[in-house]
């Protein structure tokens, strides 16, 4: 798992796409954090490379940058600790990591 | 060096901070205020949405869903107030208070939802149209509860009743009358915070201590049918098709596959 | 009585509170606010900082401990709902006295001992005499305990401190500002429902005055051990104030509570006004619900 507060763009790795979070009306968590989750809109909504889907509670967790396999993210809707992995269809996916 | 950009960014925090962060009143107060200011009873003050019309045995069916859902919303609030006295840490008992206080807000707008609908004394309707497997559920809960089994509480109350619930609820606000649909969506909001906490506390738990799995197992065995039962009455009732449920009942069991139980 | 606890509902208690008095705090003080610097600098007012929270958070711990026992005591659906909101105000008042514990530099690692060094075993008694009625989910001597008793010896307490504080160190006053707030509903709370319910049971009175003589017996034990040593500190912070006037920094309106001088008062002064303070309200209020108040003897 990557832990973000000891990974700042090290080594070999490709840079990250960065991106500018606005707010998008989720508002379910404290104002400062809300433009990080945002709703997702079902089966048919895509999700940018910097978003992924948290398998508890259906909400999607945004990032200010790309995320990777391996990177761990917080749902703070429902207060999950998860690590993006690829899924079957070789999308990026959330798992919950309960350790 | 955090930029003004990441700066805030929660994927940052520690993993301690984080629960520090999220168990705290200071969370649930600045997320709720997001949802509730200027929802007087979990509606919004503007626009004032009209009362919909709605056919006798319609009304008469969302009373008695609405009478469940209390049945419920009761046995959660009577159940995490009791657990906060064996609750294993200040964190998870801070939790539970504010669950406590989101079960009676459930409970009470709810309650104002059915005096809306003309029930003159919603308390004494929830008891007559409650659901026996519902019931008998939050008997077992309760007894969970009193016997300070900790792993058990947490299962019964913030895995399957809340994932119960939750999913129920999403299945009910597609449905509903717009006034009923706010007030569910308003409780949903509610609900992630629940079932999260109850899921990754169970995860932590069975990671550490392997051997309560078999104790839960059991437990689940248990509630699941009353769970289930309980679950297919008010699907008829709230009108979901039946090729829609396979996909519910697969939203409802997907927390317990997480955790390693079969579905 | 139905009526009455309509004034206690979830709406009522979301505007007022979280939508109210505490809109733009945190941990219940305004944002950005610090300890006040005389504290933060000195080691003998620091320690009497310490020891001072570290007995609000042991009394809120027995609060929160008690009103969410009560929840399913309560005999009717309203009651239920109301503690329920006592519930998070009680957890909100462990938070922010833990969080205050954490601003005078004690660290997470070491919260549990400073509590078990610096809390008054007086007041532990106080808080076991309390639960032990909410274990047995006796509806009726719990809510006397905790909103009459506990409640009413909280309010006056808070109080006191609040005007101690209110010049000298803001951030704690405006701490406490909020958990008086919450605490008039509670005491409310007590006594409007009990009222009723002593009537319905008066066979419970002689428990009940039992446990009300037990409990007080341990606050006033408490105040003793509390004041007794508070001497040197109380002399540091006048020694500074002093100081801080001498090089021109005017000082503050002379506080004061219940008739006496806080800046000037002895602790055996301090001691007997918030003692008589208390015991004048306990009177009343029982007094109020159909109980008489039983006087213990001198601890």
């Amino acid at each position: 798992m990557t832990d973000p507060l000891l990974e700042e763009e090290v080594g070999s790795e490709e840079p990250r796409q960065r991106f500018v979070l606005d707010e998008t009306g989720f508002d379910e968590v404290p104002k400062k954090y809300r433009r990080f989750y945002r709703k997702w809109g079902g089966p048919t909504d895509t999700l940018a490379p910097n978003e992924v889907l948290c398998p508890v509670c259906k909400v999607v967790i945004r990032s200010t940058r790309e995320l990777r396999v391996g990177d761990r993210v917080y749902c703070m809707p429902c207060m999950s600790r998860l690590v993006v992995a690829k899924s079957a269809s070789g999308l990026l996916e959330a798992i919950v990591n309960y350790g | 060096m955090v930029s003004n950009r990441t700066k805030d960014e929660p994927h940052r925090l520690g993993h301690d901070v984080f629960l520090d962060e999220v168990h705290s009143f200071e969370f649930w107060f600045q997320a709720v205020e997001g949802y509730l200011s200027d929802h007087p009873y979990g509606c919004s003050r503007t626009p004032v949405v009209a009362e919909p019309e709605i056919a006798e045995s319609a009304r008469d069916g969302l009373i008695t869903t609405l009478c469940n859902y209390c049945v419920g919303e009761t046995a959660a609030l009577e159940a995490a107030s009791s657990m906060i006295a064996f609750a294993p840490n200040r964190r998870s008992k801070i939790f539970l208070a504010t669950q406590v206080v989101d079960e009676a807000r459930h409970l009470e707008v709810l309650l104002h939802r059915l005096e809306q609908l003309g029930v003159a004394d919603p308390e004494a309707e929830v008891d007559l149209r409650a659901n026996r497997s519902l019931l008998a559920f939050k008997r077992r809960l309760l007894e969970l509860v009193a016997a300070r089994d900790w792993e058990s509480a947490v299962f019964a109350q913030n895995v399957i009743l809340e994932t119960m619930e939750f999913t129920v609820f999403s299945a009910h606000i597609e449905l509903a009358d717009p006034i009923t649909a706010e007030v569910l969506e308003g409780i949903i909001k509610d609900e992630r915070r629940h079932m999260g906490f109850g899921e990754n506390d169970i995860g932590r738990r069975l990671m550490d201590a392997p051997h309560i799995r078999a104790r839960l197992a059991t437990v689940r065995e248990e509630l699941d049918p009353l769970v289930l039962d309980a679950f297919e009455e008010t699907l008829d009732q709230i009108g979901v098709p039946r090729s829609e449920r396979p996909d519910l009942g697969r939203r409802y069991l997907s927390s317990v596959t997480r955790l390693g139980f079969d579905s | 009585m139905s009526d009455f606890l309509s004034a206690y509902s979830i709406q009522n208690w979301l505007e007022s509170c979280p939508q109210g008095y505490l809109l733009d705090t945190e941990y219940g003080h305004g944002i950005g606010e610090k300890e006040s610097e005389a504290i933060a600098s000195n080691s003998t007012l620091r320690e009497e900082s310490i020891r001072t929270t570290v007995q609000l958070v042991v009394g809120e711990r027995c609060a929160l401990a008690a009103s969410s026992g009560l929840v399913n005591a309560a005999p009717d659906y309203p009651s239920k709902r109301f503690l329920a909101t006592q519930t998070l105000d009680e957890a909100r008042h462990v938070e922010i006295f833990t969080q205050r514990l954490y601003d005078l530099g004690v660290k997470k690692s070491e919260l549990q001992s400073t509590i078990d060094q610096y809390a008054n075993p007086h007041l532990v008694k106080f808080a076991e005499v309390l639960l032990e009625k909410v274990d047995k989910k006796d509806f009726v001597a719990g809510v006397v305990g905790q909103n009459i008793v506990l409640e009413g010896l909280a309010f006056s307490v808070f109080e006191m401190l609040h005007a101690t504080s209110a010049a000298a160190n803001p951030k704690f006053a405006h701490t406490l500002a909020g958990t008086i707030a919450d605490e008039r509903r509670h005491v409310g709370f007590g006594e409007n429902r009990i009222g009723s319910l002593i009537k319905e049971f008066p066979e419970k009175k002689p428990e009940i005055e039992r446990m009300q003589k037990d409990m007080t017996y341990h606050m006033l034990a408490t105040f003793s051990a509390a004041f007794s040593g508070a001497g040197a500190a109380m002399n540091e912070g006048r020694r500074l104030a002093a100081q801080a006037e001498e090089a021109g920094i005017p000082s503050s309106e002379p506080a004061r509570w219940h008739g006496a001088n806080l800046q000037t008062a002895s602790p055996e002064e301090m001691e007997a006004v918030l003692a008589d303070t208390v015991l004048g309200e306990f009177k009343t209020r029982l007094s109020r619900i159909g109980l008489e108040y039983q006087t213990p003897s001198a601890p």
